[in-house]
C-alpha cells in the first residue's frame, strides 16, 4: 500500500510493474528535458535576450519538426513493447474469476474446486490494531506466488475496475462483459488495492487484497476454505 | 553589433540544449539508473521463502497462520 504523502509508484511486485516504471522514468526523463528546454527558452525571451523578427525560418522550422517526430518515436517504442508485452498471456497457472457488485468483490476459483466468495471491507469500527484503515477485507484473494495468473473481471450490476497498484494491474469490470488480465508475482506478501471506477456511495469502500504465498500453503488455503 | 542576434541565437539555442540534456543527464543517473540498480540488488540474493517465513512469523498471512 502507499504511505502516507507518497508521491511515486509502490515497489513492484510483478515482471510487468517493474517494465512499467522503468518506463515511467524514460518518459519522465524525456518530459524534463522537454520541459527545461522551454523554460530556459522563455526565460530567455523574458529577459530579451532573444527576439526576431525574422520572417523565413525554413531551418528551425526543420529542425522543430524533426525533433519532436524523433522524441515521439522515443517514447512509442517502448510503450508498445511493453502493451504487446502485457498481453501475452502464457499459460496460466490458476484462472480467477473478479465480480464487482455494489459495493463488494466476489471471487470465483473454478479451475479444480468449486470455490467462490464474497470480500467485504472490514468496517472501522470492527478494524482489529494495527491493520489498514479503508484497506482490508474480510476474505482475501489468496493466490500461489511465482505463478503466472489470469484473472476474468466483470461486475453484476454497474461499472468497477479491479486495480492492484503494485502488481501493475488494473481492469474495468463492465457487466455484460468478461475482461482479461494476467499478472505474476515475484514476492510473497500482502497486495492491496481500490475499485478504480466510480460505482456509487460506497465506491471508495471496496477494496482489494491479494495474498500471496508459496503452493503449498495456498492449497492448505483452498481445500479449508471449500469445505 | 553585426550580426548579434544570430551569434546570440546560436549560442543560446546551443546552451538551451545543453540544459535540457543536462537535466535529462542527471534525472537519468540520480534517479533512474539507481532505481535500476537497487531493484537487481533486491533480487540478486532475495529468498522468497525466508522473506515469506518472517511474514508468516509475524502473523500476517489469513492463510498461513503462525506456528
Amino acid at each position: 500500500m502507499a504511505n502516507h504523502s507518497q508521491l511515486g509508484f509502490q515497489d513492484a511486485s510483478s515482471p510487468i510493474m517493474e517494465e512499467l516504471v522503468e518506463f515511467h522514468d524514460h518518459a519522465l526523463m524525456v518530459a524534463l528535458t522537454i520541459c527545461s528546454l522551454v523554460l530556459y527558452l522563455l526565460t530567455l525571451m523574458l529577459m530579451e535576450k532573444l527576439s526576431s523578427n525574422t520572417v523565413d525560418a525554413q531551418e528551425v522550422e526543420l529542425i522543430w519538426t524533426i525533433l519532436p517526430a524523433i522524441v515521439l518515436i522515443l517514447l512509442a517504442l517502448p510503450s508498445l513493447q511493453i502493451l504487446y508485452m502485457m498481453d501475452e498471456i502464457d499459460e496460466p497457472d490458476l484462472t480467477l474469476k473478479a465480480i464487482g457488485h455494489q459495493w463488494y468483490w466476489s471471487y470465483e476459483y473454478t479451475d479444480f474446486k468449486d470455490l467462490s466468495f464474497d470480500s467485504y471491507m472490514i468496517p472501522t469500527t470492527d478494524l482489529p490494531l494495527g491493520h489498514f484503515r479503508l484497506l482490508e477485507v474480510d476474505h482475501r484473494v489468496v493466490i500461489p506466488m511465482e505463478s503466472p495468473i489470469r484473472m476474468i473481471i466483470t461486475a453484476d450490476d454497474v461499472l468497477h475496475s479491479w486495480a492492484v497498484p503494485t502488481l501493475g494491474v488494473k481492469t474495468d469490470a463492465i457487466p455484460g462483459r468478461l475482461n482479461q488480465t494476467s499478472f505474476t508475482t515475484t514476492r510473497p506478501g500482502i497486495f492491496y488495492g481500490q475499485c478504480s471506477e466510480i460505482c456509487g456511495a460506497n465506491h471508495s469502500f471496496m477494496p482489494i487484497v491479494v495474498e500471496s504465498t508459496p503452493l503449498t500453503y495456498f492449497e492448505n488455503w483452498s481445500s479449508l476454505i471449500s469445505s | 553589433m553585426r550580426r548579434l542576434l544570430a551569434r546570440r541565437m546560436k549560442f543560446h539555442l546551443f546552451g538551451a540544449f545543453l540544459v535540457s540534456l543536462g537535466c535529462a543527464a542527471i534525472y537519468k543517473f540520480g534517479v533512474a539508473e539507481p532505481r535500476k540498480r537497487a531493484y537487481a540488488e533486491f533480487y540478486r540474493n532475495y529468498d522468497p521463502m525466508k522473506d515469506f517465513e518472517a511474514m508468516r512469523r509475524a502473523g500476517v498471512f489469513e492463510s498461513a497462520p503462525p506456528k
